[in-house]
């Protein structure tokens, strides 16, 4: 049996198993795509419609200072774009990616699990689409490369499946959004997205999410950190959704490898949030943080889970959990936690939970601002990603995605 | 004669169930510099939030008027844009707030007021260069792209402190001890702000402080003492060296014979 049949019984099997944590979905209520998938020449094709709505999520459909783009629009319409041609950049549909090089094979599946769950048995078993994304040796990529995955149709599944390899030497950074339609209805999202930073590499990966309130999205993402590496992780979601289960996790197995993941999550309406991550410090002095910040309205239900497991000496970790609960019926669970299994690790949290701080809020109204206009201040700054290492014009457009959509909200 | 800008009347105030202030009439004149100083526990900085009005400290009697008019029933903001400016001793933590920004924010010149607003962009390039350069005169230049109070050190706590109620141009400035847990060099730098507003004659200045220096470098007009949350003295500037050298205890117990 070849290693990729064996995958596949190991995901047949897995067919059923229902996930740790969040809401259990039926995955055969979707509609799975079977259509052929088209390809889409240019993004100017793309309508005004489906430029706007791109545009919500950090994707930039006029290609302004990225070194390239994927776009990917149900499992219809497909676009990967260089617009630096860079020798060592590869940006590829998976599926070609995957004909192209044959080596890659051992890179599916291998950071994240087949038979994890019912998610990502599905996400092999059915028909997947996604982006390939590498750096050569050496290669260092300083401008960002965009990407976005957008459902426009019911009761449809998306399933994507993901890698980057940043090797040896060389950096990129990855932006990604992903949206539905606001009259999208019953649609599912998967994501199996597995990235590797080599030794002496560095990736950062941005993902920003927008959804509607009939899709959910259970992504599956892991990374895997080599020697010196630098891997920075930045998620933010703030619309309202059906339900979203997230659990990336990045494991640090080499020397000095290092990660810093953040999460924004600004919960709106009657959505179910579950999110966080695991970082594993498997190697000597590896090191990282996991910031974790949720805002609760209306009636939203957040979970933030930060999990930091020290296995190595020297392994340094932190973790903060920080949450504000604005309306009397949202719900916020916190849930930090922190391994060692090794004596020669140095590991801390903190966590808050509650409502905007009085002092904080009498301190700007004595600048003048009315109490409201002090409390999104106050909100708009918890939920602002500032990134220590992220390009300029990453940080630029990540702060006006978060402004664009706290603006549409109740705020 | 001088105007009153700002005065108490029978002024109590609780905080915690406890009686802090207790009967306080007290005015400041409009475009003097006014010292308030009282030993520990006197009531001093009790009387600069209640005037802004911070919630924790409760009117339990009496009033506070400015420009002719009782303040109680409005809120912190009001009072703070009819030009009440406070400085405070412990400023929070405003996280994802740069200051640059919040400068912008505060000063009334900026048009573009709203939270969701660009700031520092093309619409405040006319103003740039003066906020940088008076950055650079309170020595705060390094903490522009810094979240506001995030691990500033004493000094450019007060600094900040001062420059956001300048920004602000305030008709009245109460400043809580501005002074404290100051190096020399910092201490210079506050004195010679304070000094150029006394000098533009625009602007009330209301001092708590237990030190005699910035008091001296300003001319103070008028002196008041605070003593377990009364009024106990009225002076001037001619007291204060008497002040130090006698201690509260001792002063007070001579002036009241």
């Amino acid at each position: 049996m070849t290693t990729a049949e064996k995958k596949k019984r190991r995901a047949q099997r897995a067919r059923n198993k229902t996930a740790l944590y969040g809401l259990d979905i039926d995955v055969d209520r979707f509609a799975h795509d079977d259509s052929a998938v088209g390809t889409l020449e240019r993004l100017d094709d793309l309508s005004e419609m489906d430029r706007a709505i791109v545009s919500q999520v950090a994707f930039d459909p006029d290609q302004k200072a990225v070194a390239g783009s994927y776009l990917q629009i149900d499992h219809e319409l497909i676009l990967a774009e260089m617009m630096l041609q860079k020798e060592g950049l590869e940006i590829l549909p998976i599926n070609e990616a995957l004909m192209k090089h044959d080596w890659l094979n051992d890179y599916l599946w291998n950071a994240v699990l087949v038979d994890a769950d019912k998610y990502t048995a599905t996400s092999e078993l059915e028909r997947y689409d996604g982006y390939f994304i590498r750096a050569k040796p050496g290669v260092k990529v300083k401008t960002p490369i965009q990407s976005c995955m957008l459902m426009r149709k019911n009761r449809s599944l998306q399933n994507i499946h993901n890698i980057i390899i940043a090797e040896e030497g060389s950096e990129l950074h990855v932006v990604n959004g992903c949206t539905s339609l606001s009259t999208t209805q019953n649609a599912l999202h998967l994501g199996a997205s597995e990235f590797y930073v080599g030794k002496n590499a560095k990736l950062s990966f941005t993902m920003v999410h927008r959804w509607s309130e009939a899709v959910d999205v259970r992504p599956r993402s892991a990374t895997i950190v080599s020697e010196n590496g630098i891997y920075i992780e930045n998620y933010a979601i703030l619309s309202p959704i059906h339900s979203i289960q997230s659990y990336p996790q990045s494991r640090l197995t080499g020397m000095n490898a290092k990660a810093d993941l953040t999460s924004v999550v600004y919960g709106s309406k009657d959505s179910r949030y579950d999110v966080g991550g695991l970082l594993t410090l498997e190697a000597p002095d590896a090191n990282g943080f996991v910031v974790a910040r949720a805002v609760a309205t209306d009636r939203a239900d957040i979970t933030t889970r930060g999990d930091i497991i020290g296995m190595a000496p020297r392994t340094k970790g932190r973790l903060e959990c920080d949450s504000l609960l604005l309306s009397d019926g949202s719900k916020v669970d916190a849930i930090p936690r922190l391994e060692a299994l090794h004596r020669d690790c140095v590991l801390s949290h903190e966590a808050t939970v509650g409502k905007i701080g009085n002092e904080q809020l009498e301190y700007l109204m004595s600048r003048g601002f009315n109490e409201d206009k002090a409390a999104a201040l106050i909100v708009s700054g918890f939920v602002s990603l500032d990134i220590p290492g992220l390009p300029p014009t990453i940080q630029r457009v990540v702060d006006e995605t978060i402004r664009m959509t706290l603006d549409e909200g109740s705020m | 004669m001088t105007k009153t800008i700002l005065e108490t009347h029978n002024l109590s105030v609780e905080a915690q169930g406890l009686r802090i202030l207790d009967g306080i009439n007290i005015e400041f004149k409009e475009n003097q510099v006014t010292a308030i100083l009282g030993p520990n526990a006197s009531g001093k900085s009790t009387l600069a939030k209640s005037i802004i009005g911070l919630s924790e400290y409760e009117v339990t009697a009496g009033d506070i008027i400015f420009e002719g008019e009782s303040i109680l029933d409005k809120a912190i903001d009001e009072r703070a844009r009819l030009g009440i400016g406070y400085a405070f001793q412990k400023p929070p933590l405003i996280s994802g707030v740069r200051f640059q920004d919040f400068i912008c924010r505060v000063c009334p010149s900026y048009v573009n007021k709203d939270v969701d607003t660009t700031l520092m962009s093309e619409s405040c390039m006319l103003c740039t260069q003066e906020l940088y350069n008076d950055f650079d005169r309170l020595g705060i230049r390094n903490l522009a792209l810094r979240d506001l109070n995030d691990g500033f050190s004493g000094g450019e706590i007060k600094r900040s402190e001062i420059f956001q109620v300048l920004s602000m141009r305030p008709k009245i400035m109460i400043l809580d001890e501005p002074d404290s847990g100051l190096d020399y060099d910092s201490l210079k730098m506050v004195g010679r702000e304070l000094r150029a507003i006394k000098d533009r004659g625009d602007t009330t200045l209301v001092i708590i402080s237990h030190h005699r220096y910035i008091l001296e470098f300003l001319q103070v007009d008028t002196v008041y003492i605070l003593n377990k949350g009364q009024l106990v003295y009225t002076g001037d500037m001619s007291d204060i060296p008497v002040l130090e050298e006698k201690g509260y205890d001792k002063f007070l117990a001579e002036v009241a014979q």
